[in-house]
């Protein structure tokens, strides 16, 4: 028998229930508290941890199990009323070890992406199936509508369900055929383990006795503090074993993403900068930690004044965030071409407006969770994250170690989208583990979480733009200020990236536009999924609809006409002379808009009610990897004298599906079939550095590096066997062959090869690092090497009175280069779309105040209409078969879309997001009040 | 967590005696507010009775109307077919209440007595005097599009925040009480209180006494009747402002109407004078218009929250013109 009574001493109750179910067909009796959770229960006590954990309070559902047949959240179901009861899990789904039909389709589907969510996705389709065995789609959307998923959009999971009515039947597997894996809608190779449950997140798989860190943070924006007498406390609760602060740490209390501008302490010293950075680390039994009264612990707080927005920060008496930024400016970014000014004064028509936008938060459904343990002199770390070599230089920093005393494992990342690129645990667990000797690990809760960790920047935008009466865009002006938070993260890139990008993807000979990262005493902001471009696309796209219809023209047409193509210089005047496929994207997009505007014209013009509906579309461009900067990545691959073809992919796989393609490209580059090649993910010990997943750059940098390592491995190959550049390799147990058709195969035995300190008998090594070049005072210059693009149209339904928006489609044009997996890329388009859709609608981080996934809302499944996925492929050469980045840039013209099309409905723009429903009836009203229709 | 006494108790008169008799005893139902309250610190109970074992889950139709057992589940009013032929507000608040899981866990009687959504309550440390009273109310001058506009005070400016307690008002519904002084039945509008100077009490329920059931009268069964609640995302979330109607319309004139709000005050909201302003009418947009500019006649709006007076006014048009099907 379990007993999980000495885990939490708060529990006092002389008899604990003892209560005895089955779980997933297996009979359990155990004594538990009388509260503790179920999910905590099946986790910690019965060790089942395919039940995830997002918020522990009935908001995710990651935590859904079938409970005598009906899904309930098990994070709110006290455990100790479960006596005789049936429990279903993701466990108890396969079969005979196998997926089961509802597994083997989700990964089918690509309805897993990080996999966090599926768990809770697959046992609420499981309860809904077992009741009805053929729903429709509403009845699945019903039965899916408590569950979060921050990287789908949900289209492929509803399908997925769908696929397992009675009447219907899963799509067989897609077989790829050597040299066709590019391109091929093949499963994820790293789903098996997402759809079975059995894939190690940060909170799972820790070791026996793993000490249990909470971390001590400030209430307050901005305060003094002084720490009391932590020994006294320390020996007043029994079971902290440490208290860690500033002083215990052995290397340099600074930390930053970009180095030379490094700012943030693990721990703050005397200052606390915002509410919710770390003041000191508590580190113990877990049942004495989690029973602890952090209101006992000794630390007195005087707050001092906080500014909070970049106005305050910016006033001459404002206090300095850092004494050393003067006027709190972090870093400023300037792109100028021709002259701006003068040339909007000639221009026939000017618009112009101002727009602001708050902080967003990320809300992956896997809070930031992980461990360490101390082997002899060094430190390993297992923790979600999208950056191990960044982890790892800064940890051994912060440590005093030598990099290579310092390894990053990653866990499986349940959503990341930016924010998992800063470090935010990886110094408390290390630290813990180094100074107690044993394993030391963390789960932020969902409010540590959302306070401590960061943020889209909000922003404050003024922009014009003018063009000529013959339809031509002449010169725009941007101007924007981003609320970059109490530290450096991210900020200098989105100050950087901004200007290039402000213009959007079509030629603007005149063009200034400047930003400025600002200082304040809240939560640092740092990258989101297109680092600040999709703040600068909602004020360029939403204007460029204005400025048509001033000038006549159609919105569409007006954007097709000012496209940027292929020898036109862009606004850093680079040039391509080939791959611009905007314009592509927006003619896909042709009879889309026609068909639609003439429907909603029409619904609108016989509905009696307070609907009205509108389409909108707005553009996009989007540079692959960091601006001006090398970002090179390696890839290692080998084969053993086993016969094992092995394939080190350090690209971090954060749902978006590098381990997937990267893996098909090398294979195709080597001409073996993807099924043959084995992963060895990202382990900074094991595997060469392929970058961070962020700026859409693994299947651009890392797909072209694996591209050079699979032709690299293949020559050698040839050479060896003596073999023609067309010849057919093939593996049959340790025997090497090629096959080039025309005289006998040669073969050959690897297993009497030596192997090399790899273990490998044949190998490659390459780097790809994309030409770039740096800019100059004005901006000018080739910051990338490929831009992707795209372009997506929105339809909406407005209820005018209600001020509530809901969106009825998306149709998202894209021009990936190469689609190397349409599956995975439509992934990606779906579940960007989604983000979207809630920076567009309804998100808005308020520090100390919507620090939950309730109060912070994010779409669910009923939020998302049909997405429809257009794959343009406009090829790249600098590209692996052609192909470019999509995971950051998809979310960008979502926002802008949507709110032209509410523009479109309605007649009225909203500029300071989200466009809440109050905020949507307000803009209504007053147009109203000036006599304007509807 | 604050150590606490736990027991699962099958007998009425024994949860009774036992939440009467100790001090600082609370009722554990479906827990799906309640555990969260004691995670969180916030409810800091000497103990707690378990009470999802008593006899009070049954969905029932009576000659003078329908009993709803206080531990009925969410989900099962909301699909019980009675319920869904004769009280389409009850049906479809229910509907719109939380997540299907939270609905498969939470009661008909932990419902009306969940606790508010400030978020000043809710985050365990800002001064609120409804979890530290005396510690002052955070939301009074804060920004919470949340708090109140209706009946409330200086010393607490929270919403009650059940879609039931809404649909129910407007039904006239009871609770039925069963309690140390023997039984007794509520209106529904005589359920929760406004918050005055003591806003740690939100019921008007004494120390002991146990929901066993609500009471719908048949009356209502044969009114037109809607729900309509206004909030940010398609699911899954508290309203932001929402109103209950149901209204005796007999040759297209409205003879009786009760109107009820939520979202705005501290309880479900009843608006008396759009109920005088509706009887004796025909329901037509123009009426629908008015009576909803009626219902806020009186709102009294904080820095955060004047945002939601223009809503309710719609939302109460909309809930108007789906009981009367206008369009
Ligand atoms: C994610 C989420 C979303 C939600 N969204 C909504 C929403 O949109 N609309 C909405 O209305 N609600 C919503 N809720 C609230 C939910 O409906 C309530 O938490 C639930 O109904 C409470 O019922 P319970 O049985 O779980 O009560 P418990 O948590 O067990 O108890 C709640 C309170 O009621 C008392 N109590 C319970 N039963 C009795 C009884 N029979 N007699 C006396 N006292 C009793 C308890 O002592 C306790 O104080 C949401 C909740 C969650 C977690
Ligand atoms: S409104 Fe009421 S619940 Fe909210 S902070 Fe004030 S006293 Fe507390
Ligand atoms: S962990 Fe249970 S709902 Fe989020
Ligand atoms: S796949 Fe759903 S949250 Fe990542």
């Amino acid at each position: 028998m379990t007993s999980l009574s000495s885990r939490d001493t708060a529990l006092v109750d002389a008899a604990e229930p003892r209560v005895g179910f089955t779980v997933d067909g297996k009979p359990h009796t155990l004594r538990v508290p009388p509260t503790a959770r179920l999910s905590e229960v099946l986790r910690e006590g019965l060790g089942i941890e395919g039940v995830k954990v997002g918020c522990d309070a009935g908001d995710c559902g990651a935590c859904t199990v079938i409970l005598d047949g009906e899904a309930v959240c098990a994070c709110l179901v006290p455990a100790a009323r479960c006596d005789g009861v049936e429990i279903v899990t993701v466990e108890g789904l396969a079969e005979a070890g196998r997926p089961g039909r509802l597994q083997e389709a989700f990964w089918r589907r690509g309805a897993a992406q990080c996999g966090i969510c599926t768990p809770g996705m697959l046992t609420s389709a499981e309860a809904l199936l077992r009741r009805t065995a053929s729903p429709t789609r509403a009845d699945v959307e019903e039965a899916l509508a408590g569950v979060l998923c921050r990287c789908t959009g949900y289209a492929k999971i509803v399908d997925a369900v769908l696929d397992c009515a009675a009447d219907a039947t899963t799509a067989p597997a897609v077989g790829a055929e050597v040299g066709a894996a590019v391109g091929a809608r093949i499963d994820r190779l790293d789903g098996r383990a997402k759809v079975m449950g059995t894939d190690a997140f940060g909170a799972d798989a820790w070791p026996e006795g793993t000490l249990l860190v909470r971390v001590v943070r400030s209430p307050h924006h901005h305060a003094a503090f002084a720490l009391g007498d932590l020994d006294a406390w320390r020996r007043a609760n029994p079971g902290v074993v440490a208290v860690l602060t500033a002083s215990d740490i052995p290397g340099r209390n600074i930390h930053g993403v970009i180095p030379p501008l490094a700012d943030q302490p693990v721990f703050a010293e005397r200052v606390a900068r915002f509410r919710g950075e770390a003041v000191a680390a508590i580190v113990g039994e877990r049942a004495a930690i989690r029973a602890l009264d952090l209101a006992t612990f000794p630390v007195t707080w005087s707050a001092l004044a906080a500014v909070l927005t970049p106005d305050d920060a910016r006033r001459p008496d404002a206090p300095l965030v850092h004494e050393t930024r003067a006027g709190n400016v972090l870093v400023r970014g300037l792109v100028r071409r021709g002259d701006a000014e003068a040339a909007l004064s000639d221009a026939d028509v000017v618009v112009e407006g101002a727009y602001t936008t708050g902080f967003v938060e990320h809300a992956y459904i896997e809070p930031e969770a992980g461990f360490a343990r101390r082997v002899g002199d060094r430190i390993e770390v297992f923790a979600c994250t999208q950056a191990p070599h960044m982890d790892r230089d800064d940890l051994a920093a912060i440590m005093a170690l030598p990099p290579d005393a310092v390894r990053i494992i990653p866990s499986a990342v349940g959503g990341g989208f930016g924010s998992k690129l800063d470090l935010s645990l990886q110094p408390f667990v290390a630290l813990a583990a180094w100074v107690t000797g044993r394993p030391a690990g963390v789960v932020y809760t969902r409010p540590e979480s959302m306070a401590s960790t960061t943020k889209r920047h909000p922003s404050a935008i003024t922009v014009r733009i003018g063009a000529k009466a013959d339809g031509t865009l002449h010169a725009m002006r941007f101007e924007g200020t981003f609320n970059t938070g109490a530290y450096a993260s991210w900020g200098p890139t989105v100050a950087n990236r901004v200007p290039v990008h402000a213009s959007g993807p079509y030629l603007v000979p005149h063009y200034e536009a400047r930003t400025a990262a600002i200082h304040t005493h809240t939560v640092p902001a740092g990258a989101f999924r297109g680092f600040g471009v999709p703040q600068a696309a909602v004020a360029q796209e939403t204007l460029l609809d204005e400025l048509a219809d001033a000038l006549g023209f159609d919105r569409l047409d007006f954007r097709i006409r000012n496209a940027l193509t292929n020898g036109a210089p862009t606004v850093t005047g680079q040039v391509f002379a080939q791959g611009v496929g905007i314009r592509a994207c927006f003619e896909a997009l042709v009879p889309h808009w026609r068909e639609r505007r003439a429907a909603a014209r029409a619904f609108n013009a016989t509905a009696g009610g307070p609907l009205r509906r509108g389409v909108g579309v707005a553009g996009m461009w989007y540079g692959c990897g960091n601006t001006s900067m090398s970002n090179p990545s390696t890839i290692r691959a080998g084969l053993g004298p086993d016969g094992r073809l092995v394939l080190h992919q350090g690209a971090v796989d954060i749902g978006q599906g590098s381990n997937t393609v990267v893996a098909q490209i090398f294979a195709d580059a080597l001409g073996f079939p993807v099924g043959q090649v084995a992963l060895v993910g990202a382990d900074t010990d094991l595997t060469p550095d392929a970058g961070k997943t962020s700026a859409s750059r693994q299947t651009f940098v890392t797909g072209a590096a694996a591209l050079r390592s699979g032709a690299a491995l293949r020559e050698t190959l040839l050479l060896r066997l003596n073999a023609g550049p067309d010849a057919r390799l093939s593996l049959d147990g340790t025997m090497l062959r090629a096959d080039d058709g025309r005289r006998d195969s040669a073969s050959l035995d690897l297993a009497g090869l030596e192997p090399d300190a790899h273990g490998f008998v044949f190998a490659a090594e390459e780097t790809f690092d994309p030409p770039t070049s740096p800019l100059d005072a004005n901006g000018q210059g080739e910051p990338y090497a490929a831009f992707g693009f795209g372009a997506h149209l929105a339809e909406v339904e407005v209820d005018v009175e209600l001020g509530r928006v809901r969106v009825l489609a998306l149709i998202c044009a894209h021009d990936v280069g190469r689609a190397v997996n349409p599956t995975l890329i439509e992934g990606q388009i779906e579940g960007g779309s989604a983000q979207g859709l809630g920076l567009a609608l309804m998100e808005e981080y308020i520090p100390g105040r919507t620090e939950n996934l309730h109060d912070y809302l994010i779409p669910t499944v009923g939020d998302m209409p049909r997405v429809t996925s257009i794959l343009v492929e406009e090829a790249d050469a600098h590209g692996p078969f052609g192909a470019k980045g999509i995971g950051e840039q998809v979310l960008i013209p979502t926002a802008p879309a949507i709110l032209n099309a509410i523009r479109d409905a309605t007649g009225v723009l909203i500029r300071d997001l989200p466009a809440t429903p109050g905020k949507v009836h307000a803009a209504l009203a007053a147009a109203r009040a000036a006599g304007a229709r509807p | 967590m604050q150590p606490f006494a736990y027991r699962k108790i099958h007998d009425v008169a024994a949860a009774i005696a036992q939440g009467a008799g100790e001090p600082n005893t609370v009722f554990l139902a479906g827990g799906t507010d309640l555990v969260q309250l004691l995670q969180d610190g916030i409810a800091r109970p000497a103990g707690i009775v378990d009470i999802s074992d008593l006899p009070f889950s049954s969905i029932a139709t009576t000659i003078d109307g329908m009993r709803i057992g206080a531990l009925a589940k969410l989900a099962d009013v909301a699909d019980h077919p009675q319920v869904r032929a004769h009280y389409p507000a009850l049906a479809t608040a229910l509907g719109e209440t939380a997540s299907p899981m939270v609905r498969n866990m939470a009661t008909t009687g932990g419902n009306l007595l969940q606790r508010t959504r400030c978020l000043y309550f809710r985050d365990g440390v800002s001064s609120c005097n409804k979890r530290e009273p005396g510690s002052g109310c955070g939301a009074l001058r804060g920004e919470d599009a949340r708090a109140a506009l209706f009946g409330a005070s200086e010393a607490c400016v929270a919403t009650h925040a059940s879609d039931l307690a809404v649909a129910l008002l407007a039904l006239d519904a009871e609770v039925l009480v069963a309690g140390p002084a023997g039984e007794r039945s509520i209106p529904v509008e005589r359920l929760h209180t406004l918050p005055g100077d003591t806003p740690w009490i939100d019921s008007d329920l004494e120390p002991g006494e146990l929901i066993s059931a609500i009471f719908v009268p048949r009356g209502a069964a044969g009114w037109a009747q809607a729900y309509a609640k206004l909030r940010h995302r398609a699911s899954f979330e508290w309203p932001l402002v929402s109103a209950a109607v149901s209204l005796a319309v007999v040759d297209g004139m409205i003879e009786d109407a009760r109107v009820a709000l939520g979202g705005v005050a501290h309880k479900p909201w009843r608006a008396e004078d759009v109920e005088t302003l509706l009887i004796g009418r025909e329901l037509d947009p123009v009426l629908a218009r008015e009576a909803g500019e009626a219902a806020t006649e009186g709102a009294r709006p904080l820095a955060g929250n004047a945002a939601k007076i223009p809503l309710l006014a719609r939302v109460v048009s909309r809930a108007l013109a789906d009981a009367g099907g206008l369009p």
